[in-house]
């Protein structure tokens, strides 16, 4: 009972920031259509900027927060405007851009690694915050797990009321739906699709803090938050917000109790056959449409 | 209000658009007529942005320059399209469509009043606001489209084979809306392969062939002429 009770927390904790992270993910593709393989890049950067503020400047992570969230919105925006529009405007159609992002996001990946190799080495990363077990229904877990929890079912919650309750966020959505009629009806795509990738990137921050609080990083760890995030959003449905948060949580708690019950070794492996079972059984994602 | 000097367009070397002019005046419907790849729809796209105009055209509103102008920018000069296949966000309820269309700064002030006009020429869509577009009929999604252009607030409406895939009863409900919106005085280019019921309301009207303009007149002279009721009508 107590194990069951266990892994479900601690699988929650994990699914949430999987959760997250996809769904800025989805921005990103589903929207801005831009693969984005430097993503986890941007999450690893963000560890390592909450761990100098905490580190170096007695800043607490979710003080950081609001200096390295817009930090990470800006610079998505730049090498949105810097390096993907260029790619976006030649482009003759969507299977061009899809292999000219990936192979230019690639690139970023490593230039972004490269940098944090040099600044911070490549020894794995911790701090220690907010360490504090906390006693819930009879098992415990880390204060600092429960504030990632929170913060990121805040900011989870926020950019849903964004995009369903305004206008703006309406219009981010019918871009992914319908390009042309997003145009007909006055929306200007090129900007509104650097706004939802800077908008993304300022998620994948957020993301980073809230994971480097408890969770050990190195500047080569960025890949596999990519990959999870990108797992997590074909399982939920390119664009899919609801589809994202519940197949975060899924994927969390697959892995946190493969992790417990077998072998922690096992997790990729859980993650990949989670991935595949969901391809092979509905292709478009949980909450995805069959293709037309 | 709109006009369109010698405008041409190119799929690659294929000339599709061959120097046409034409224009449009505010409460006034014109009509084109053409034949399956005449260039009726690249006609609509060219001064709608979505394909780009040849050197040497100019497309003005008002005076006011629209040669090379992103299509957003479009929109916000008053000139809405609805294109062939509707273009509207079927994943998204009647009530999202709409709001997405009031989306251009020049249609705020008077989104609640556009609302109204969509909704009183279209009653059907007040029951269905929630309605995902997707699973309605197909005059449903076009009075769809029509009222996602309306919530523009556009001066010119562009609409490219409205008719197409509705049924004879939901057709003639749409060129009846059609009328009373040129009523309301905005100017509408209506494309058409249904000849007869476009002239019957139609104040002008042009014929297009292999991309350049072949006839023009009012309505009623076009629907007495010979050569279009052979071509068009069906007649002799």
């Amino acid at each position: 009972m107590t194990l069951t009770l266990d892994i479900l927390l601690s699988g929650l904790v994990l699914g949430g920031m999987y959760a997250l992270i996809a769904m800025g993910l989805t921005l990103q593709y589903g929207i801005a259509r831009i693969m984005n393989l430097s993503y986890g890049e941007f999450l690893i950067a963000a560890a390592f900027g909450a761990l100098f503020l905490f580190t170096g400047m007695a800043v607490n992570p979710i003080l950081g927060l609001l200096l390295i969230v817009p930090a990470s919105f800006a610079a998505n925006w730049l090498l949105y405007r810097v390096v993907l529009t260029p790619l976006v405007k030649r482009a003759k159609n969507q299977g061009m851009l899809e292999v000219d992002s990936i192979l230019g996001t690639f690139g970023v990946l490593f230039v972004i690694q490269g940098i944090m190799q040099v600044v911070f080495g490549g020894a794995l990363q911790s701090y220690s915050y907010l360490s504090v077990p906390v006693r819930i229904l009879g098992t415990t877990l880390a204060a600092n797990r429960i504030l990632a929890l929170l913060f990121a079912l805040v900011i989870g919650g926020l950019l849903y009321l964004l995009l369903t309750r305004t206008r703006f966020g309406t219009a981010l959505r019918a871009i992914a739906v319908n390009p042309v009629a997003a145009q007909l009806s006055g929306i200007d795509i090129a900007a509104a699709s650097g706004l939802a990738f800077a908008a993304g990137g300022a998620i994948v921050g957020a993301g980073g803090v809230l994971i480097s609080m408890f969770l050990t990083f190195s500047a080569a760890s960025g890949v596999i938050f990519t990959m999870k995030a990108l797992i997590v959003v074909i399982m939920g449905g390119v664009g899919n917000m609801m589809g994202a948060l519940v197949a975060g949580l899924l994927l969390g708690i697959a892995e946190t109790a493969v992790a417990r019950l077998v072998d922690p070794g096992l997790t990729i492996a859980v993650t990949y056959a989670l991935f595949l079972g969901a391809l092979l059984w509905r292709p478009t994602g949980l909450f995805g449409r069959p293709a037309r | 209000m709109i006009e369109i000097s010698a405008i041409s367009a190119f799929y690659g070397k294929h000339c599709a658009l061959d120097g046409v002019s034409l224009t449009v005046q505010r409460g006034e419907l014109v009509v084109i007529l053409g034949a399956n790849g005449a260039g009726k729809t690249t006609l609509l796209k060219a001064i709608g942005g979505l394909v780009p105009v040849a050197p040497g055209g100019r497309i003005a509103m008002a005076g006011k320059e629209l040669t090379a102008v992103p299509a957003h920018d479009i929109v916000a000069a008053g000139v809405a399209l609805v294109p062939e296949g509707r273009g509207i966000f079927g994943e998204m309820t009647v009530r999202e469509n709409l709001l997405l269309g009031a989306y251009p700064a020049r249609a705020r002030k008077t989104e609640a009043r556009n609302l109204e006009l969509v909704l009183s020429l279209f009653p059907r869509l007040n029951e269905r606001l929630r309605q995902t577009v997707r699973t309605m009929s197909g005059g449903e999604q076009q009075m769809v489209a029509i009222g996602r252009a309306l919530m523009t607030a556009p001066d010119i409406l562009l609409l490219d084979e409205p008719s197409l895939g509705l049924s004879p009863i939901m057709c003639k409900e749409l060129f009846q809306s059609l009328g009373r919106i040129r009523d309301a005085g905005l100017g509408i280019l209506l494309v058409e392969q249904n000849a007869k019921q476009s002239l019957k309301i139609a104040d002008r009207g042009y014929l297009i062939e292999s991309g350049r303009i072949v006839g023009a007149g009012t309505g009623a002279a076009l629907s007495a002429d010979p050569a279009v009721q052979r071509a068009y009508l069906g007649a002799g």
